[in-house]
């Protein structure tokens, strides 16, 4: 691997159908320069010019992202990991579209008139941790002892104090992350459920049939005004598919 | 990010932040997407840094404390009688996006993702920001490119 852009070369955005063309007009490469897109068969690559030396930036990664969501209001997209670059349009060809006509394909199909969405549930802090003080004897003992202490005092009971209440607090966020799955499932047509701590709950990327949007975000509507004293819910996209092409 | 659904509510307890922020952009995107076989594969290290940062956070000691002082914290009996609205407004804070909470749990990847994006309201005209190595503000180091 070369230490990047020390050549002019292309930036590849992501693949979508080769018809209609879709690239929208005033989007532009690291270079300036309006889009192209590289054909072959039913498949075209979108990709954006760079000059030698490039190395990105901020504004790249928003542009890239405004692209991608942009391409994936138009119709299927498989988005392409952000800084990828190939020498030029040939092999974008030769490296990418013929190699991996027949999976685009197939992935371009399944993601048809689908978007991705994102659903975090969070803790309200002191609602969650009132209740872990009420539920738990040993809590609510140390936390009297170790509550008016000067800092440097009390460090162990300190430390115990904080170990039960950030068990307690992801021993709920298991039970409630299936509270909310629940209310998601029937409604996505693929999920990955991400890792949480502290006082996350659920963090979970969902492909969703478009015409299934507005039903999901009812029902999530509902379960954030009934939960709102103790949890917040938020939903970010419609965006690209990006995380169900086969990424890491 | 532009997409934004045309039916989005204002007011409802659902928070629907417009993925508009490099800080929501780069969890959206961030080593996500189909990896082809490119010649090379830039990156926006500093950035890269600070997510792997964020998620190496794991419980430790210092979670522990932090969890101990929220707790401790706790004024179970103002919490009773505070009005709903309020909590709610000083969650949302504006624009609705977590960011603005008030907690000292506030996850790692939270007070990252503010480091971030502190530049975000700020003219782009010199994109130091997110070249910045650290979320660490005391350590600003300065390159000249």
């Amino acid at each position: 691997m070369t230490s990047g852009g020390e050549e002019a070369a292309v930036l590849v955005y992501g693949v979508v159908g080769a018809h209609p063309p879709a690239v929208p007009e005033d989007a532009v490469g690291p270079d300036g320069a309006a889009l192209r897109q590289v054909m072959f068969h039913d498949l075209a690559a979108v990709v954006g010019g760079v000059m030698p030396g490039w190395r990105p930036g901020r504004e790249d990664l928003m542009r890239y992202s405004s692209i991608v969501d942009g391409l994936a209001q138009h119709g299927p997209v498989v988005p392409v990991q952000f800084g990828s670059l190939l020498a030029d349009e040939q092999e974008v060809v030769d490296r990418v579209l013929a190699p991996e006509a027949e999976r685009l394909s197939a992935l371009l199909e399944e993601l048809a008139g689908k978007v991705q969405v994102q659903i975090r549930a969070r803790y309200v802090e002191d609602a969650v941790l009132a209740e872990v003080v009420a539920a738990d004897p040993e809590v609510r003992d140390l936390r009297e002892r170790t509550k008016d202490l000067p800092d440097e005092v009390g460090h162990a009971d300190r430390i115990r104090l904080g170990e039960l209440a950030a068990h307690a607090v992801a021993d709920r966020a298991a039970e409630d992350a299936d509270t909310v799955l629940d209310v998601v499932r029937p409604h996505v047509a693929a999920e990955i459920v991400r890792p949480v701590g502290g006082l996350d709950i659920l963090d979970v990327v969902a492909l969703v049939e478009a015409e299934e949007l507005r039903v999901l975000e009812d029902a999530l509507e509902a379960l954030a005004e009934a939960a709102h004293d103790r949890m917040r819910i938020r939903l970010v996209g419609p965006t690209a598919p990006y995380d169900f092409v086969g990424g890491d | 990010m532009t997409t934004q659904t045309s039916g989005r509510r204002q007011g409802g307890y659902l928070e629907r932040p417009a993925p508009s922020s490099l800080a929501d952009v780069i969890e959206v995107i961030l080593d996500k997407g189909m990896v082809i076989d490119a010649y090379v594969r830039v990156s926006l290290v500093g950035i890269e840094l600070l997510t792997i940062d964020a998620r190496i956070v794991i419980a430790s000691v210092d979670t522990y404390l932090r969890f101990a002082e929220a707790t401790n914290r706790l004024d179970l009996y103002e919490h009773g009688a505070k009005d709903i609205g309020e909590v709610v407004q000083d969650l949302r804070g504006s624009g609705g996006t977590e960011s603005k909470t008030r907690g000292a749990l506030r996850g790692a990847k939270d007070s990252v993702k503010e480091a971030i994006g502190k530049g975000d309201d700020e003219d782009d005209e010199s994109d130091q920001d997110e070249r910045r190595p650290t979320k660490r503000s005391s350590s600003s180091r300065r390159r000249s490119e």
